[in-house]
């Protein structure tokens, strides 16, 4: 489902140990910190199902702090993610349910974010080998598939309306 | 262009003369907009960061930070060069490199998703080991690497490649199936003898659940990427003889879909199943997680799951103690 391009199947490039509930999770992140321009002040991270169950093996909780700090996929640093973002006075917060009722999938996330009196919500699900589908912008909804960095500037280009920049 | 099937696959490359590798960088280059160069180039950076994977992991005896994985590739490269394995040395040499891989992967080490991360150890593991073990250059293995992409490509947009959506069939499955396939190519067989090996592998992993241990991506996972590479080579084998799937390629796909489909929760990757659930497989989760208040109440709420629609806070400390 939605996969185009060779490199989606062999690749990302990335830190392990999983594609969808690491390198998947960067990029749900990753598109706040872009929708936003810079890494949010305050995060709260919806976790459902899979990724509800099992984030803390699989360091998706790291992962998406990673992303919101604006990392790549392959980004060494997502080890550190919770130091490295106590260090940029992100402050975060993780809730978990079983399954997602706005869209079918076990791997998603729902992050609302603020960052300079702006408020943000993005719904997104990563459906496997590093592929996340960005279901929800805000109250919009939308489906955008993201699995490299050219994906991000189409998203930013789309979506500069939608969040105010 | 856009091929779905490897029906399409083995027309576009019976009519047009080409090899599978061949015909996904030319869908490649309809699609991007990108040259030739410019794809191989791309394809080759991930060639290299599967190399120094597998040297990374063959020389790395330590545990990953969780404890349940780490130095038995190191065990591997021990016992292949005391040399009397029973599996030969290219089965033998694809497992050490599969577990190498997979060991990085484990410790949160750099490596390629082929198609996962999950699954990365197949692919490194069966191109390594050809390369040690035939004449095989690096660009060649690269132009294997297209020829996975593209049957990767076919199973994941007509089925799925992660565990989460469609149990380990979906994930080793397709890895290892990718694998024949490439494996076959880079021997020299056709593509319709390729296909063929893509769907006896992906046969053999029909059914296979995803139970990880803890969520961890390393029991049972790391052993069955290094078992993989040996069904990988028996399928590419059987191909390479003349031997053909009964039930086509793209029926084998479809029928991995509605399994993964019909596969209960608790076996795709939500660790509330399978192995994850056996006695040792409890202990280690309790092990590893017991520090953490977060998790007392996410274990109590495995068996209570309406309780856990409640809101709850991970602090510093109780999370960055799960990730040890």
């Amino acid at each position: 489902m939605g996969y185009n391009s060779c490199f989606d199947i062999i690749g990302p490039i990335m830190v392990g140990p999983s594609s969808s509930h690491t390198a998947g999770a960067v990029w749900i992140g990753r598109v706040v910190y872009e929708l936003l321009g810079k890494e949010p002040e305050e995060v709260e991270i919806q976790l459902f199902d899979s990724f509800a169950e099992t984030y803390q093996g699989h360091g998706t909780d790291k992962a998406l702090l990673g992303g919101l700090l604006g990392y790549d996929t392959e980004d060494e640093r997502i080890k550190h993610a919770y130091a490295l973002a106590e260090e940029a006075n992100l402050s975060y917060d993780f809730t978990f349910a079983d399954s997602c009722e706005e869209f079918d999938h076990p791997n998603v996330a729902i992050v609302h974010a603020k960052a300079d009196g702006r408020s943000i919500v993005v719904g997104g699900a990563s459906v496997g080998g590093g592929l996340s589908k960005i279901f929800r912008v805000n109250s919009e909804k939308t489906d955008f598939s993201i699995s490299t960095t050219d994906d991000l500037k189409k998203l930013r280009e789309s979506f500069s309306e939608a969040v105010g920049r | 262009m856009d091929i779905q099937s490897t029906i399409d696959l083995i027309d576009y490359c019976e009519r047009e003369n080409k090899t599978i590798a061949e015909a996904m960088i030319d869908q490649e280059q309809v699609r991007s907009g990108r040259s030739r160069e410019q794809i191989f180039e791309m394809m080759k950076e991930r060639f290299l960061k599967m190399q120094s994977a597998v040297q990374d992991g063959l020389n790395d005896a330590s545990e990953a930070p969780s404890g349940i994985s780490g130095g038995d590739a190191v065990k591997m490269k021990k016992y292949i060069e005391a040399g009397d394995m029973l599996s030969g040395s290219i089965i033998s040499d694809a497992m050490a490199c599969s577990m190498a891989t997979s060991e990085t992967n484990a410790r949160m080490g750099v490596i390629v998703a082929t198609p996962t991360a999950g699954a990365a150890g197949i692919l490194p593991g069966v191109l390594f080991s050809l390369q040690k073990n035939t004449d095989l250059e690096d660009d060649d293995l690269v132009m294997g690497l297209f020829t996975a992409s593209m049957l990767g490509y076919i199973i994941a947009n007509r089925s799925f490649i992660s565990g989460a959506a469609g149990g380990c069939q979906a994930e080793v499955g397709s890895a290892t199936a990718m694998a024949a396939g490439t494996i076959v190519e880079l021997k020299g067989g056709s593509p319709r003898q390729a296909v063929h090996s893509t769907a006896i592998a992906m046969k053999s992993l029909l059914g296979l659940v995803c139970d990880p241990v803890a969520g961890l991506v390393e029991v049972p996972c790391i052993k069955r990427n290094v078992i993989g590479t040996s069904i990988a080579f028996s399928a590419a084998d059987m191909g390479l003889a003349g031997i053909e799937s009964r039930i086509p390629c793209d029926e084998v796909i479809d029928t991995m879909y509605d399994i993964g489909k019909d596969m209960p929760r608790a076996l795709k990757e939500t660790a509330l199943g399978g192995l994850a659930i056996t006695p040792t497989g409890q202990k280690v989760k309790e092990r590893l997680f017991s520090k953490s208040s977060l998790v007392d109440q996410l274990r109590g709420g495995n068996e209570h799951a309406d309780d856990r629609n409640g809101k709850s806070t991970a602090s510093t400390e109780t999370a960055e103690t799960g990730g040890r």
